[in-house]
């Protein structure tokens, strides 16, 4: 039986047709089957003469290649297709139910913020009793009774005069002083008390910053590099501070740190009433008094303190208004949303 | 303190300074302007500097005191107001001091045929620039007098009160008509001045109606006191007065300038309403106070500072701020000035210094190299950074709220033995109970959530809870988490506490019915929960709504994490058998104490998880628990033989 090239295009005319391996099956049957029209073709070769061979025999071989090179790559592709229809049967869809996620307060972002500024250089953070005892509020900080000095935080007492809420995070100072030997770097956040109305701009609950270093050779300008180290990390390069002096009992001499107001950039405003400058604490070379009240040797080691009054700070870098909100209802959370810590 | 910018060129005539430039250099040396006015005074163009005087520099409540900060400042003279040669009377004036230990010091002298009218336009003036009406010349003077040298004094009419003055501690009295009319009543323990008759005054406080002076009076005593501060503090503070006068004399002055000042006034009456002295000045002043000297090493500004200072600079400094010095081979002898009484020790000549050196010439940008220190950062500081970061990712918000609570709220809410603290004084009157539980305030931002139509309230906080035991007060660091949902959801609460609390690295949780439970919670719907023996807070649903709250106490959260395996990490070479256990109790009878039995039985080598997979309750009261345990590193039948074994199966 002569055979030429057109079978291989019928063969390709019909396997486009075949969709199912069933009927591939059975299109092989008709080619490549015992009977199969290329396997016969195949089987006359031997009967040939060797000039029919060399023709019609090279020919049938290269038909013969190529119709099962046909049939493998039809075989693949339905494979491919039946899986394809398996994997779209299991398919699922995205919904659209968004991830609630958690907040943290602004008020602990902000002392995170602070603490990790301060463990960096080697800080450790301590926290102490909020109901505190007359001692370590006011007499070991050098403000004795009846001192003039009290004056400036208005103190809500539980038990008059000794036992009181704490007015500022000054006795956390007084018991690490009294707890711990020199030398000690430590930060202590935490929440203070003082008997004021409560309105817009004024709480009787906000929450101070502490820093307390004892060493045997402390300066104010290691003060003043510190609290400008911080200030720039939190509000940047460009941010102006000021320090002058300003009296604390508790500190000699005493320092007063200001911030050029961001609001009005040192031109004057309300925020800043008038002034230019946002007046940020309190700090200062420790009192001799205060070390050696919590018996050490002031002749031997020095420190600095500073206080840092946290509200206002995370007020302006939340655009909160009114300060009831950071402990009261008011204060809410996007729900998809979260900050940006990085 | 305000101050005229006209009258620091008075008392400083050689300043070039313009006044905003004195306000600054003011402002960073300790006297912060916080006011800055241009105004008119004596028909010329003038400015009201306002300063903050912190609580140390009595003497800088004066016009006196702030001139002699500018001429310092900028290495100036001061030339003082102008003090005459007074000739006093013979007379001696009736005064007993019968409160000598509240008493340093008192001056006092009477005038006759003295001729009180209106103040000269001046005066006005110059009283309103301090929010001062004008009274009378001789009040008005008064009051001039203590604005510019810091000194208050009390003017009394001689012809209304009795012969004999005293100073005493109030017994007799009830009450005081004030200068302006204020029917004050007395404690009986103030310090006084008064007649045979009536109070004169509260002592360096206010004046009474009784004696004043009025446009009429002609025979006047001059009275200028200095008192212990602590007593006008507590009068002051008892009697809710406070003064000029009164804020003046309860910081530190000096009696010494009481010379100065009394001359100054007196002069000035002459001056202005004429008279005679007819008495001998009565000078009271038994403890006369000597000028202190320091021992002062000159290194010490530059050992402060951080930056060098020179010995010739400190002494320049210090003689500017008029300290006598006697130098003393290395060391000085430094005398205090009158009116500095907030100078005692060396450290405070060292801030005198370095102040008026410049805080502004201490470079700031060079961050310290400190001394390593250890790390002595209470460990519970970081489970409480580690607890608010799991329940952030559990989707849970963070609140902060007041620890003062509403009167009521604990009674309700709290569920420990302790009893309520409360503050004597707070001006907030609802809210002056120290919260005992956290779920005061979380209800609260709940309740206002609420109000808000928020739509979900997973709320959490960390704070202290308060108590009383007998005499000690109690203060616990405490998580409390609120979590709210339309349907039942007690488990879902639950769920978040196990995940955090094996987040932590504790997982032998178990409840236990709450043996004492808030008033608030369901009492069906009450556990307390516990790790080993532990008993770490609470779990329940409040009386009302779908409303579930759990607080812990961290301190035993921390306690339960040390009792804690440490490394959950296990190989695993053979396959996991998990196999179930039905077991039948009462419903008296506890769950956790059967599988901590069986856990022992088992042994915790063998076991990879026990959980309770189902509960089914029965007919008369018992409860049937369906319990899988997957075994591990066991085989098929050794799994088998330990479970069928252990919870007493039949094979």
């Amino acid at each position: 039986m002569a055979m030429d090239n057109k079978i291989i295009e019928r063969l390709k005319n019909e396997l486009n047709g075949v969709v199912f391996s069933d009927d591939l099956k059975s299109l092989w049957k008709k080619y490549l089957g015992k009977e199969g029209e290329v396997k016969m073709a195949l089987k006359e070769i031997v009967q040939m003469s060797p000039a029919e061979k060399s023709v019609q025999g090279t020919l049938i071989q290269e038909i013969y290649k190529e119709t099962i090179a046909l049939f493998e790559e039809k075989e693949k592709a339905l494979q491919q297709g039946e899986n394809d229809k398996n994997l779209k049967g299991q398919a699922e869809s995205l919904g659209y139910e968004i991830a609630k996620v958690g907040h943290l307060h602004p008020i602990t972002q902000t002392i995170r913020m602070l603490n990790k500024v301060f463990m960096d250089m080697g800080y450790s953070v301590m926290d102490g009793p909020e109901i505190e005892v007359d001692e370590f509020c006011f007499q070991r900080l050098n403000v004795p009774a009846d001192h003039p000095a009290r004056d400036m935080q208005d103190t809500l007492y539980i038990q008059e005069p000794d036992i009181l809420l704490r007015t500022q995070t000054s006795s956390v100072e007084a018991h690490v002083l009294a707890t711990y030997k020199p030398p000690f770097k430590v930060v202590c956040p935490g929440k203070v008390y003082r008997n004021e109305k409560v309105n817009k701009s004024n709480h009787f609950i906000f929450h101070h910053y502490q820093g307390i270093v004892v060493m045997e050779k402390v300066s104010l300008k290691d003060l003043f590099g510190t609290i400008n180290h911080l200030f720039k990390k939190i509000y940047g390069s460009d941010v102006k501070i000021r320090f002058r002096n300003k009296y604390y009992p508790e500190v000699e001499p005493g320092v007063g740190p200001d911030m050029q107001c961001f609001n009005c950039q040192g031109k004057g405003c309300a925020l800043c009433k008038g002034s230019g400058w946002i007046e940020m604490g309190g700090a200062g070379i420790i009192h001799p008094n205060v070390l050696s009240m919590a018996g050490i040797d002031n002749k031997k080691w020095l420190g600095f303190a500073f206080g840092l009054g946290l509200d206002r700070w995370v007020m302006a870098k939340y655009n909160i208004t009114d300060i009831r909100t950071l402990l009261g209802g008011n204060l809410g959370y996007k729900y998809y949303e979260n900050e940006n810590t990085l | 303190m305000k101050i005229l910018y006209s009258q620091i060129k008075e008392l400083a005539p050689k300043l070039t300074a313009s006044p905003r430039e004195v306000g600054e250099a003011l402002t960073l040396t300790g006297l912060m302007m916080d006011g800055f006015a241009e105004i008119e005074y004596n028909n010329k163009k003038d400015y009201l500097i306002s300063l903050e005087v912190r609580q140390n520099r009595a003497d800088c409540l004066s016009v006196i005191g702030v001139a002699r900060e500018v001429a310092a400042f900028y290495g100036l003279a001061v030339k003082y107001p102008q003090v005459d040669d007074l000739n006093f009377g013979k007379e001696a004036l009736a005064i007993k001091v019968n409160a000598p230990d509240v008493i340093k010091r008192i001056n006092a002298v009477s005038i006759d045929a003295v001729e009180n009218k209106e103040s000269p336009a001046w005066l006005k003036q110059y009283l309103a620039c301090y929010e001062m009406n004008s009274i009378n010349l001789l009040v008005d003077l008064s009051n001039f007098v203590m604005i510019v040298t810091g000194y208050p004094s009390h003017l009394m009419d001689k012809d209304k009160i009795g012969e004999v003055i005293s100073w005493e501690i109030n017994k007799d009295f009830g009450e005081i008509i004030t200068l302006d009319g204020t029917n004050i009543k007395l404690n009986k323990d103030e310090l006084i001045i008064r007649d045979n008759k009536s109070v004169i005054a509260l002592a360096g406080m206010i004046g009474a109606q009784y004696g004043s002076i009025e446009m009429n009076s002609q025979s006047i005593v001059v009275e200028m006191a200095i008192y212990d501060r602590v007593i006008i503090r507590k009068n002051s503070r008892s009697l809710r007065i406070t003064t000029e006068a009164s804020s003046r004399l309860e910081k530190d002055l000096d009696p010494n300038g009481v010379d100065y000042a009394m001359g100054f006034l007196l002069s000035l009456i002459r001056k202005y309403g004429g008279g005679k002295i007819a008495s001998q000045m009565f000078n009271y002043y038994p403890k006369k106070i000597a000028s202190k000297t320091i021992l002062f090493n000159p290194k010490m500004p530059s050992i402060y500072a951080g930056v060098e200072i020179s010995r010739k600079e400190v002494i320049k400094i210090l003689k500017n701020l008029r300290f006598a010095i006697i130098e003393d081979k290395e060391m000085l002898k430094v005398t205090v000035p009158s009116g500095r009484t907030d100078i005692f020790l060396a450290q405070d000549l060292v801030e005198e210094v370095v102040r008026l050196y410049g805080y502004n010439n201490i470079p700031v940008d060079v961050l310290p190299v400190l001394t390593m220190t250890e790390d002595i950062t209470p460990k519970h500081f970081y489970l409480i950074e580690k607890i608010k970061d799991i329940l952030s990712a559990l989707s849970y918000d963070e609140v902060l709220s007041w620890p003062l609570t509403k009167k009521g709220y604990n009674a309700v809410m709290n569920y420990k033995e302790m009893g309520e603290v409360s503050v004597q004084n707070s001006v907030n009157e609802d809210s002056s109970e120290l919260r005992q539980s956290m779920a005061t305030g979380l209800l609260a931002q709940f309740a206002e959530y609420q109000k808000k139509n928020l739509e979900y309230i997973n709320i959490f906080e960390i704070g202290k809870v308060f108590g009383k035991l007998g005499k000690n007060y109690l203060e616990y660091d405490t998580l409390g988490i609120l979590l709210y949902d339309v349907d039942k959801a007690i488990d879902k609460l639950r769920i978040a506490v196990e995940t955090l609390l094996r987040e932590l690295g504790i997982s032998e949780i178990c409840y236990k019915n709450a043996i004492s439970k808030p008033a608030i919670a369901n009492p069906y719907s009450c556990w307390d929960i516990f790790v080993a023996q532990e008993n770490l807070g609470i779990i329940y649903k409040a009386r009302q709504g779908n409303v579930y709250f759990a607080e812990l106490n961290i301190a035993n959260l921390a306690k339960g994490l040390n009792n804690a395996p440490t490394n959950p990490t296990i190989e695993i070479t053979q396959k996991i058998v998990t196999l179930d256990a039905n077991v039948v109790l009462a419903t008296n009878e506890s769950i956790d104490d059967y599988i901590k039995n069986v856990r022992k039985k088992i042994g915790k080598n063998n076991i990879f998880s026990l959980i309770i997979k189902d509960v089914y309750k029965l007919a008369n009261d018992k409860i049937r628990y369906t319990i899988r345990v997957s075994y591990k590193e066991l085989s098929d039948q050794k799994a088998k033989e330990i479970h069928f074994d252990s919870f007493g199966l039949t094979k």
